[in-house]
């Protein structure tokens, strides 16, 4: 019985870091819980969490806690970037009118609260991207759901915030239940939680004489879907974004996504990789339904919001191709993907946010080329970027999948996710044309807040260096 | 079967403990009936109603704090148990657990929650 010892503490070193934060934040008296002051201490933490989780991964991957939590290159990798999402986040969340009182006058919301509550949804997410154990990872993703409802619903004198709380917390309740069936299911058919020893059971056994393990991957997948919001799994998405204040949209859109395909990405090529036959087939479906559905219903959109949403639906798809090929090439991809993608749409996110409530309808930005040329130039570049146009980081990324699907021999599935591009290019392309081509109906929007000018100037810095030079990235993108 | 003489001998206890106190409560305690007290469960709210009224959100709230001393007793009784085997890490590990929880409880305290307005 040697389960533990200290030094599997500090393998937890950046997770430490943000639940100690958290804690103080919520602990200190309410009159030093000014908004600017609570903003840099979660920065703070964020950053010295990536540096932290940086500074302890070393060449061979260590593992703690009895097999429960890996800390490898894939780990680090998507702890870096939900650091960074939270960095952007509070930067985000540091407006005139409060973090989130983008509608009403006094902001009833804590600021204290609002960025621990950010801050235990990342360390839900950094633990997520670390489990080696279907526990482990159920645990982080509650972890991140739990506060992600409560983060959606915190602006509790908005009644469409609490509408769109509610909807979230009954559909994520649902797809943890799935998820938690299909541990149990796991666990009665191989006798194990861990995700080696499901993979040797498996490729022991095989499937065709285990249906109950095909139910537990089919409920396991559909569990994760949810929190990527993948089609058919989606229908959250845009109601919890629409009604959420935009910070918490952008966070949910951002660190999230990248949380939920760090675990998607451990269970499909450690616990499940006996069977990629099975596995991919479900990724495909996911994958092609997600980026058909996300394109197409993205072009009736006339909400800011709601559009950026059904565009995270596609984006999911379209980081599920990496997936799908089962390879360390197609897994690196994919954590491209989702590097690039949490910072084009902070990137759009932030100037919805800017903006304020004339940033959430499409009719806010008529004129905003002529009014702000700067602010529209970022916004472009944003655009172009989830487009998947060159020379954006969107292309990269976009262009690292499709490769990787050529490469496994997906010629239709190439050629499927290159015209959904097309029709995504009208949903983003017709925003910019707004912004472009319309004369302004409303004046001109009064000068950002610096630390979300600061936020915008380092997602586009991303999206320009992701196009550019993607190899920066790309070399820190390793397989499990 | 030797080793479950210890579960048997469990049960034995918590049905005499909770026995012997119904029995001494009912023969030597006072008696002074009201109706509240003779109602089935004396949790402040009427057994019989028609559901679509309105409920205190206290209760829930008294509830989940409940639930958090639970759990920690259900993890407390176990690490006891093989607490020498796991030496100064489980220590810490405890330590930074109930630490955790011990922030929950000050800031449900701090914010009221332990007052029945």
């Amino acid at each position: 019985m040697n389960g533990a010892n200290l030094n599997d503490l500090a393998l937890l070193l950046p997770e430490l870091m943000l639940v100690g934060t958290a804690s103080v934040l919520i602990l200190v008296p309410q009159r030093i819980q000014k908004l600017p002051l609570v903003a840099a201490a979660t920065i703070l933490a964020a950053l010295a969490a990536a540096l932290a989780s940086v500074w302890i991964v070393s060449a061979d991957p260590k593992i703690g806690f009895g097999g429960m939590i890996t800390v490898d290159r894939y780990s680090q990798f998507f702890k870096v970037l939900i650091a960074s999402a939270l960095t952007l986040t509070s930067l985000l969340s540091v407006t005139a009118r409060g973090p989130l009182g983008s509608q009403t006058h006094e902001s009833s919301v804590r600021p204290a609260e609002y960025f621990a509550l950010l801050l235990l949804a990342s360390t839900g997410m950094m633990f997520a991207a670390s489990a080696l154990d279907l526990l482990t990872l159920y645990l982080a993703l509650e972890l991140m759901t739990l506060c992600s409802y409560i983060l959606v619903g915190i602006t509790v004198d908005r009644p469409k915030s609490n509408e769109a709380a509610i909807k979230y917390f009954l559909l994520g309740s649902f797809a943890s239940a799935l998820f938690l069936y299909g541990l149990a299911l796991a666990y009665g058919a191989t006798g194990t939680t861990d995700f080696a020893t499901i993979a040797s059971t498996l490729s022991d056994r095989g499937l065709a004489n285990n249906k109950i393990l095909l139910a537990a991957i089919g409920l396991l997948t559909a569990g994760l879907a949810f929190k990527i919001a993948a089609f058919p799994f989606h229908a959250w998405a845009p109601d919890a974004y629409h009604g959420a204040s935009a910070p918490v949209a952008a966070f949910l859109a951002a660190a999230s996504k990248a949380a939920g395909l760090a675990a998607l990405g451990r269970v499909c090529l450690i616990a499940f990789v006996p069977e990629a036959r099975v596995i991919s087939a479900v990724l495909t479906g996911l994958a092609v339904l997600s980026i058909l559905v996300g394109s197409i219903l993205a072009v009736s959109q006339t909400d800011m919001k709601r559009l950026l949403a059904y565009s995270s639906i596609a984006h999911a798809g379209y980081a599920l191709l990496g997936f799908i090929c089962m390879t360390p090439e197609g897994a690196e991809a994919t954590m491209t993907y989702a590097f690039l993608y949490v910072f084009m749409t902070l990137g759009a996110f932030g100037i919805v946010i800017a903006l304020g409530q004339r940033g959430e309808s499409l009719d806010g930005y008529q004129g905003f080329a002529s009014q702000r040329p700067g602010a529209a130039l970022l916004m472009l570049l944003f655009l172009l970027s989830l487009t998947g146009i060159p020379p954006t980081a969107g292309f990269t990324a976009k262009f690292l999948v499709i490769q990787s699907v050529l490469f496994a021999g997906y010629t239709w599935l190439a050629v499927l996710a290159v015209v959904c591009s097309v029709v995504t290019a009208f949903v983003y392309l017709r925003v910019a044309v707004i912004m472009y081509m319309k004369e302004p109906q409303v004046p001109a929007a009064p000068r950002f807040p610096p630390a979300v000018t600061a936020a915008l100037a380092v997602a586009a810095l991303v999206t320009v260096i992701g196009g550019v030079l993607p190899s920066i990235v790309t070399q820190w993108a390793v397989a499990p | 079967m030797n080793e479950y003489i210890g579960i048997g001998v469990a049960f034995v206890l918590a049905a005499g403990i909770a026995g012997a106190m119904v029995v001494l409560a009912s023969t030597l305690g006072k008696k002074k009936p009201s109706p509240t007290k003779s109602e089935p469960f004396e949790c402040g709210k009427s057994p019989f109603s028609l559901p679509g009224g309105k409920l205190a959100i206290k209760f829930y709230l008294t509830a989940i704090l409940f639930i958090l001393f639970d759990v920690e007793l259900v993890f407390l009784y176990p690490w006891a148990v093989i607490y020498r085997t796991l030496g100064i890490s489980g220590l810490v590990q405890m330590g930074v657990f109930l630490g955790i929880l011990m922030v929950g409880y000050v800031y449900a305290w701090a914010n009221g929650a332990l007052e029945w307005k």
